[in-house]
């Protein structure tokens, strides 16, 4: 696709703002943010509850449109993109992990997983099948048709991560993704994320405020009162 | 990147079944309306075929080719009629008339190896064999020949009524009216009941109308059956063999009975009894419709975080209007069934009940159904597009 321009950024953010209509008043959430992730990079987005970290992560992930600035995903610009070419970018080249797991209660665990394929147009059988191999991979074959009510908060947020990795994308989302759990749980889910980008070479994207969590990433990106600045340097 | 590819029909309907499966009792009620709707233009349509039918089936034996002329006194008063009318005289003053006869009415006991029955002792021209269509079982019928020979011809109930266990009535055979033998020369088969006929061929005794005298010292014509010939104008002819009848008479006047207007003002009748009806049907559909609406937008609103998780997974705009759309059609499609079985057993109850035959009529299934999923589409369409219009962000934050 774009490989060919000596290894351009996923993703490129350049003076993007995000401010939002309070009661007639204009609150500004994001100023002026330059950023750029490359293909394979774990970076911890790390700031207080209200600086604007969630706001970043909507943005990264094309759930919500900044107001200013340029945003190439992937070599597509995210502001010229129709809402349905947004949708087929979030399908194809993003995986999401929450806090709260989102899983739909509704449907069984194997048939989450497989939600992302049917928005694909991959037939039921084949995505089944997928979703199966996925779900074997997080260690979760055998609990294929339970429904998330009957899962472990550790078991759901496996059977999140096989939904966010069944697409085969090339960067995975984490927004507080052990912020529900108990250490232990939090350990494995963080080992299986970071050896997901360390063989797969999936990008890995994590918002937390857990120090801890942040320094088994390469990179820390701060958010302060809605202004991003890199710990470490880069 | 490759984009896009639409939702294969297997994913999305095993999706509307699950989400049916858990829309549990909420939507049972919105169904009540559904079905009752459903069911009642079913019915409905179905019952005013069955009553079409019923309504065909009495003239169908008579047919609409056939005119019965009847002769009221113009004044008050024992005015007696004439015993005799010359109908050539008629058949060729209008064109277009197959066959013309007339009857003279009289009852009374027929007698046969000693048993006696009631019957009609009708006094007949020849022709009245075609005008009234009258099938023969046995012999023949009379014939122009027989004026002044006591032969009669008999109807199929009469003669079951005089015969017994072995001893039938046959051909041949003789019985007596009043002091007169009549020698039966014809039996007719069972003949369906024909609604304006002035007499029933199954109860009545045929006999030459000159030979009524033999029984009735005063007998007189009650009715001149007129049958067309094939493509006329029914009329055109009731109205000029009405004048050439007048012709005839100085104390009667002439009153022919068309039965196509009657056909007419029947059907017509019940042409607005059925709308009556649709409209009833129409108006517990849109009932229905609206419970379905109510049902999806709660659907809608409670799922809002799914509607946020399936953006986030890649659903276009358009996957979670069809989404509910299908969900609110499957809905309707299920009232729709149960609305159909149930209409089609309400039909069959009235007919049951009405005494007349159950027939399914063509129309019914497929309006019903039709209309119905029509009525689902398009109240499921608001809250679906709805859906559709959330904004990821914003259907993600609400819990």
């Amino acid at each position: 696709m774009t490989e060919h321009f000596a290894q351009p950024p996923l993703i490129a953010l350049q003076g993007i703002g995000k401010r939002y209509q309070l009661a007639g008043q204009a609150l500004s959430i994001l100023d002026d943010v330059c950023l750029s992730i490359t293909r394979g990079d774990s970076c911890g987005i790390l700031g207080a509850s209200g600086s604007g970290k969630s706001t970043l992560l909507n943005i990264l992930g094309l759930l919500d449109l900044p107001n200013s600035g340029q945003y190439q995903f992937a070599g597509h610009d995210i502001f010229s993109a129709t809402p349905d070419e947004l949708a087929a970018i979030r399908n194809q080249q993003i995986g999401f992990v929450f806090q709260s797991f989102n899983l739909l209660p509704r449907l069984s665990a194997l048939d989450n997983v497989a939600l992302p394929l049917s928005y694909r147009g991959v037939s039921r059988h084949e995505s089944v099948a997928q979703a199966l191999r996925m779900l074997d991979q997080v260690g979760l074959a055998e609990r294929a048709h339970h429904h998330p009510a009957d899962l472990s908060g550790g078991q759901r947020q496996r059977v999140a991560i096989a939904r966010a990795l069944v697409g085969n994308p090339s960067v995975i989302l984490a927004d507080e993704p052990t912020g529900n759990l108990d250490s232990n749980t939090a350990q494995d889910i963080m080992d299986l994320l970071l050896t997901l980008n360390r063989e797969q070479q999936v990008t890995l994207i994590i918002v937390t405020h857990d120090a801890q969590i942040a320094e088994r990433l390469q990179r820390k990106i701060l958010v302060r009162n809605g202004v991003v600045s890199e710990a470490g340097g880069l | 990147m490759s984009l896009r590819v639409e939702q294969s029909l297997s994913q999305l309907l095993h999706e509307a079944f699950v989400s049916l499966r858990t829309l549990g009792k909420r939507s049972v009620l919105a169904l009540l309306g559904i079905v009752i709707g459903s069911s009642s233009v079913v019915a409905l349509i179905n019952i005013g075929h069955n009553a079409a039918v019923d309504a065909a089936m009495i003239f169908k034996d008579m047919g609409t080719d056939t005119l019965i002329a009847q002769f009221p006194a113009k004044r008050s008063g024992n005015l007696s009629m004439r015993a005799h009318l010359d109908l050539d005289a008629v058949r060729s003053a209008v064109p277009g008339i197959a066959h013309i006869g007339a009857l003279s009415l009289f009852s009374g006991p027929i007698v046969f190896h000693g048993r006696t029955a009631n019957a009609n002792l009708v006094g007949t021209t020849p022709a009245i064999h075609e005008a009234m269509r009258l099938e023969l079982r046995e012999g023949r019928f009379l014939s122009p020949f027989d004026a002044n020979e006591t032969y009669a011809v008999i109807g199929d109930q009469v003669a079951q009524a005089l015969g017994a266990p072995g001893d039938p009535l046959r051909l041949g055979d003789r019985v007596r009216i009043h002091d007169y033998l009549f020698l039966i020369v014809g039996i007719l088969h069972n003949q369906p009941r024909a609604m304006l006929m002035p007499v029933q061929a199954n109860e009545s005794l045929f006999i030459p109308a000159e030979g009524m005298r033999r029984i009735y010292a005063n007998p007189q014509i009650g009715n001149v059956i007129i049958r067309a010939a094939p493509g006329q104008d029914m009329e055109r002819i009731a109205r000029q063999a009405a004048v050439a009848l007048q012709r005839q008479l100085t104390d009667h006047s002439v009153d022919i009975t068309v039965p196509q207007q009657m056909i007419d003002g029947m059907t017509r009748q019940s042409r607005t009894f059925a709308y009556l009806l649709l409209a009833l049907g129409a108006i517990s559909l849109v009932g229905g419709g609206v419970g379905v609406m109510n049902v999806m937008l709660m659907n809608v609103s409670q799922r809002r975080r799914e509607i946020g998780i399936r953006m986030a997974l890649g659903a276009r705009q358009r996957d979670i209007r069809n989404l509910f759309l299908l969900e609110a059609v499957t809905l309707t499609a299920v009232g729709a069934l149960c609305g159909a079985v149930l209409g089609i057993t309400a039909a069959w109850l009235y007919a049951w009940l009405s005494g007349w035959v159950f027939s399914l009529a063509a129309a019914a299934l497929p309006l019903g159904v039709g209309s119905t999923l029509l009525v689902g589409l398009f109240f499921g369409i608001y809250p679906a597009v709805s859906a559709s219009r959330l904004q990821p962000v914003e259907a993600l934050r609400d819990e």
